[in-house]
C-alpha cells in the first residue's frame, strides 16, 4: 500500500471514535423516547386532554384531528389520553412483574452457587419453569382467577423467575471462583456479607443488563396477554386491550389499533436499544 | 523456649471422594512459628503448600478434610466450633492472597474492605474504622493513604492491590499471617518491595509469618526457617542459613541447583528430571526415589521418616545423612 496523503488511512481511533458517535445517537435517542413515554404516562392525569373513559357516541372513530390528535375509537374515547393511561398500566404491570419476579429469580440463582447442596433443587426448578410458556401460565391464571391484571403480573413475573436465575446462576459461577472469594472468606466475613456485599453485589452489572433487555419482552408478553383478553378487560385503558379494541375496525379506521401498537413498538425498541448499548458497555469493563 | 504463636502437628488433608474412596493429599506436616519467625514453604507446584495454608484457614474446599492439631498461641482450632473459628480468621489468623488482581472485591472502595474487617470483628465502629484504614494504608506504604482509602481496586496498580491485601490482612492485628506466594503476580522490583514490607512488618508486630513461594531467592530474603514440601510430605526442614548451605534431601538440592546463578557459565540449568506423583500414586518407600539420582533399592521399599539430623535440622531420606553431595547436573 503506498501512502495517498490526506483522508485516507483511518487510524484505530478515529474508527472508534465514529463507532462510539454512532452508538452515541442510537443510545440517545432510546433514553430520549423512552423518557418522553414514561414521562408521559407519569404525568397522564395532568396531561391528558380527556377523560380516557368518556363516552361520547356522536363522535365515534374520528380521525386524527384537531379536536383528537390521535382520533377517537368506536365508543368516541379521546385515543391520545387512553394511550396515556394505557402506557400507565402496562409499564406498571409489566415492572411490577420484573421485580418482583427479578428479586426471586436472581436469589434462587445465586443460592445455587452460594449453597452448592442446593444447586440440583434449585436448577431443576428452574427448568421445570423455563419448560412452561409464559403465555400457558397466564392461560392457566386466567382461567382459575378469572381475568384481571393481577393474573397476568403473576404470569409475567414467574415467566421472569427462571431467566433470570439461570443468569444469576451463570453469572454467580464466575463471581464465586475469584479470589476475593475466598479473600472475604479468609477476613472472618459472615455468610449474608459474603452472600450480598461479595457474591451478589458483583453479579449486579450482569443482571442488570439482561433486566433491560428482559423489560422490553416482558411488556410485550403482557400487552400479548392483554391483547388476547386475559388481563384487564375493555373498557380498561391498557395497551395490549387497545390494540385487541382497535382490531375490529382496522379495515377503516386503522389509527385505533395502529397508535397503541406503535406505542408499543417504540417502548419495546428503546428498551433493546438501551439494553444493547449497556451489555457492549458491560463486555467493554470486563475485557 | 517460649510459646510458639502457631504450633501444627501432623497436619493432613484427605480428598473424600463421592465413591467412597480417599486420597491424603498431604500428611504429616508439623512445624511451630514463633513471634517475630517467618517459615518459608517450599515446593513445587502441587506439592501441598496452598493446601496447607487453607487447610489452617479452615478454607478448605467441599470433599477435603483436615486432621492433625493446629495450636494458635494455646488454642487449638480444630476443637473451635465453625463459627468461633471464622471469628478467628481475620484477627488472629490472617492471610495474603496470590493475586492481587482478584483478592479485592471490585465493587468496594479499599477503605470499605479494610473497614469491613474492623467492623466484622468489633475492633472498631465506623467513624474509626476508617480512620484506622487510612492509617494501615501508610503504613504498608501507599503514598497519600487519606485519597487512596477511598479508590476503587480497578484504579490502583498490581503492587499497589498486594498493599492493600496485605493491609487488610493486617487489619485485625493478627499474631500469625499466611502469606500464599504474594509475590507471584508482581514484576521484580515490586516483588522486592513487597517482601521486604513483609519482613518489616514480622519484625515490628512481633508477627508469625508464614511464606509460601516457589522462589528460592524471595525465601532466603525473608524466611528465618524453611520447610521443604514434596508430594504433600515434608522432606526436610531447617533455618534458612543452613538450608541453603548444607541442604541434605536429595530434591532440596536439585532445587537449589536449579537456580541460575550470577555469573555461572553453565549454558543451561538444571532440572529436575520428571515431574511430582499425583496424590495416591505412591504406596510404598520414598515418593521422590523416582526422581532421585541417589535412590537405592531400599529407597523404593522403606518409607523415610522425618528425622532430626542436627538442631532444627530434619531430613526425611534413608541417605541422610549425605556426606558428599555428588556434583549438582543431577538431571540427565
Amino acid at each position: 500500500m503506498t501512502p495517498t496523503g490526506t483522508g485516507q488511512s483511518i487510524s484505530p481511533r478515529s474508527a472508534k471514535r465514529r463507532r462510539r458517535a454512532k452508538g452515541g445517537v442510537a443510545t440517545a435517542m432510546a433514553v430520549a423516547i423512552l423518557a418522553v413515554i414514561v414521562g408521559v404516562a407519569l404525568l397522564a392525569p395532568v396531561l391528558a386532554p380527556y377523560d380516557p373513559y368518556e363516552v361520547d357516541l356522536s363522535a365515534a372513530l374520528q380521525p386524527p384531528g384537531s379536536a383528537h390528535l390521535l382520533g377517537t375509537d368506536m365508543q368516541g374515547r379521546d385515543l391520545l389520553s387512553r394511550i396515556m393511561y394505557g402506557t400507565r398500566l402496562t409499564l406498571l404491570t409489566s415492572l411490577t412483574a420484573l421485580v418482583s419476579g427479578s428479586v426471586v429469580g436472581a436469589l434462587l440463582g445465586l443460592a445455587a452457587v452460594f449453597f452448592p447442596s442446593s444447586d440440583a433443587v434449585i436448577g431443576r426448578l428452574l427448568d421445570i419453569l423455563l419448560s412452561f410458556p409464559a403465555i400457558l401460565f397466564g392461560l392457566a391464571l386466567g382461567a382459575s382467577l378469572g381475568p384481571g391484571l393481577l393474573p397476568v403480573t403473576i404470569a409475567l413475573s414467574i415467566a421472569t423467575v427462571p431467566e433470570v436465575g439461570r443468569i444469576a446462576r451463570a453469572a454467580g459461577l464466575t463471581i464465586a471462583r475469584q479470589e476475593y472469594m475466598q479473600s472475604g472468606r479468609a477476613i472472618g466475613l459472615g455468610k449474608t456479607t459474603l452472600f450480598f456485599k461479595y457474591l451478589a453485589w458483583n453479579c449486579m452489572p450482569t443482571i442488570f443488563v439482561f433486566l433491560t433487555l428482559r423489560f422490553g419482552f416482558i411488556i410485550l408478553l403482557g400487552a400479548g396477554l392483554n391483547f388476547l383478553g386475559l388481563g384487564a378487560a375493555p373498557p380498561a385503558a391498557e395497551l395490549g386491550v387497545l390494540a385487541a379494541e382497535g382490531r375490529n375496525v382496522l379495515a377503516f379506521a386503522p389509527h385505533v389499533a395502529t397508535y397503541p401498537s406503535l406505542t408499543i413498538f417504540l417502548l419495546v425498541l428503546s428498551l433493546n436499544v438501551l439494553g444493547d448499548v449497556l451489555r457492549d458497555k458491560l463486555d467493554k469493563r470486563l475485557l | 523456649m517460649t510459646l510458639p504463636l502457631l504450633a501444627v502437628d501432623a497436619l493432613a488433608v484427605t480428598h473424600h471422594g463421592a465413591d467412597g474412596s480417599s486420597v491424603e493429599i498431604i500428611g504429616d506436616v508439623s512445624f511451630s512459628i514463633g513471634a517475630g519467625e517467618t517459615l518459608g514453604l517450599v515446593g513445587e507446584s502441587g506439592s501441598g503448600k496452598s493446601l496447607t495454608a487453607l487447610a489452617l484457614m479452615d478454607l478448605l474446599g467441599p470433599n477435603l478434610a483436615a486432621t492433625g492439631t493446629i495450636l494458635l498461641r494455646d488454642r487449638s482450632l480444630g476443637s473451635l466450633r465453625p463459627r468461633e473459628r471464622r471469628r478467628l480468621c481475620g484477627s488472629e489468623l490472617a492471610m495474603v492472597f496470590q493475586d492481587p488482581m482478584t483478592a479485592l472485591n471490585p465493587v468496594y472502595t479499599v477503605g470499605d474492605q479494610i473497614a469491613e474487617v474492623l467492623l466484622t470483628h468489633r475492633l472498631a465502629s465506623r467513624r474509626p474504622a476508617r480512620d484506622r484504614a487510612v492509617e494501615l494504608l501508610g503504613q504498608v506504604g501507599i503514598p497519600h493513604p487519606s485519597q487512596r482509602v477511598d479508590a476503587y481496586p480497578h484504579q490502583l496498580s498490581g503492587g499497589m492491590r498486594q498493599r492493600v491485601v496485605i493491609a487488610i490482612a493486617l487489619a485485625g492485628d493478627p499474631s500469625v499471617l499466611i502469606a500464599d506466594e504474594p509475590t507471584t503476580a508482581l514484576d521484580v522490583t515490586i516483588q522486592a518491595q513487597i517482601l521486604d514490607l513483609l519482613r518489616e512488618l514480622s519484625a515490628q508486630r512481633g508477627m508469625g509469618t508464614m511464606l509460601i513461594s516457589h522462589d528460592l531467592g524471595a525465601i532466603a530474603e525473608v524466611a528465618t526457617q524453611v520447610m521443604v514440601l514434596y508430594a504433600g510430605r515434608v522432606v526436610e526442614h531447617a533455618p534458612v542459613d543452613r538450608l541453603f548451605a548444607e541442604a541434605q534431601h536429595p530434591y532440596t538440592i536439585g532445587l537449589l541447583s536449579s537456580l541460575p546463578k550470577l555469573g555461572g557459565r553453565e549454558q543451561r540449568l538444571s532440572t529436575i528430571a520428571g515431574r511430582v506423583p499425583l496424590p495416591g500414586t505412591v504406596r510404598t518407600g520414598c515418593r521422590f526415589a523416582d526422581r532421585c539420582p541417589w535412590a537405592l533399592t531400599r529407597c523404593r521399599l522403606e518409607a523415610p521418616a522425618l528425622t532430626e539430623i542436627a538442631s532444627g535440622h530434619r531430613v526425611a531420606c534413608l541417605r541422610a545423612p549425605l556426606l558428599a553431595p555428588p556434583s549438582p547436573g543431577m538431571a540427565a
